[in-house]
């Protein structure tokens, strides 16, 4: 159970550096350890942890981008010499590639909080209209008549209304947009560790 | 709780578990369960975190035929400690400020 826990984790986090990977196993083996020594069963001390996927979840949502991508490009023995040179040469092809991929990764990012910016621009025009509306049917109460001015500031207090109701959806739209670029983050880290 | 909050408070509780004498993983989040729940995951961070800035050392010892961690406050731990005093100082004159319409 606590074996096949650590092994599972271990075999999870095979992106992070090695002495990283050692020293966060064996942190956990201890918790492990100590809860069956303050009298768990194996299972429960193990249960207490979590499941692998929340550990690694976690550890991913902890650890700098940077570092995965470090550990991914670090070539697991020294490169030739020609190989070198390859490298070196190839890089009006693999450069291109690279910058490709980052503008997409980008792009998504502006796509999705381009959402958020258009939420918050409606919601915006939604009180300027209020504020407009309710300032406005003044004038228009003494000029245009009792009708005008009256159907003017019932407009103000309709876009009032709508402007309460729309800053709630904005909110959520928010906390929706922000959970689920972190879960990306998540998963393209998920996407480092895993690929071999 | 806020989620900004606790983990501002972590780092500190944590100090505080090992203020009187060096303690392991296992039994800092048993003491500290009773005030604030946080997860193995969670204090692996801290830890690793309050170790880079110096506010506390490690070291291995055995214990019954296997290695466990010990973590020591240093001294600019304690004296976290006392800042975070201070602070609280400040937001306690805050709450009084907050709370003072409710009496």
């Amino acid at each position: 159970m606590k074996e096949q826990f650590l092994n599972e984790l271990r075999s999870r986090l095979k992106g992070l550096p090695k002495n990283e990977i050692d020293e966060r196993i064996s942190f956990y083996a201890e918790m492990i350890d100590d809860g069956i020594e303050e009298g768990l069963s194996e299972e429960e001390a193990v249960k207490r942890i979590g499941t692998v996927d929340s550990v690694v979840s976690q550890i991913l949502s902890e650890v700098p981008f940077s570092k995965l991508v470090k550990e991914k490009i670090k070539p697991k023995r020294t490169l030739k010499g020609w190989e070198v040179a390859l490298i070196v040469l190839g890089f009006p092809l693999w450069l291109p590639l690279l910058l490709v991929a980052f503008t997409l990764i980008l792009v998504a990012y502006i796509v999705i909080w381009s959402l958020v910016i258009v939420a918050w621009s409606i919601e915006f025009s939604f009180i300027m209209a209020t504020i407009g509306c309710l300032i406005g049917c003044i004038p228009i109460f003494i000029h245009g008549g009792a009708l005008s001015g009256l159907s003017a500031m019932s407009l103000g207090l309709v876009s009032a209304g709508i402007s309460i109701l729309f800053f709630l959806v904005c909110i959520k739209i928010c906390k929706v947009t922000i959970n689920f670029t972190k879960k990306i983050l998540v998963s393209l880290k998920n996407g480092f560790l895993n690929k071999e | 709780m806020d989620i900004q909050l606790k983990r501002g408070l972590l780092d500190v509780c944590v100090l505080a578990a090992i203020k009187d004498e060096p303690s392991y993983g296992y039994k800092i989040i048993k003491d500290m369960k009773p005030y604030i729940e946080m997860s193995e995951s969670t204090l692996y961070t801290i830890l690793k975190r309050l170790e880079g800035a110096k506010m506390l050392t490690v070291t291995t010892a055995e214990h019954e035929g296997r290695l466990r961690k010990y973590y020591r406050i240093t001294k600019s731990g304690v004296k976290r400690i006392e800042d975070f005093k201070d602070e609280w100082q400040e937001i306690m004159s805050i709450y009084r400020f907050v709370t003072k319409e409710d009496a």
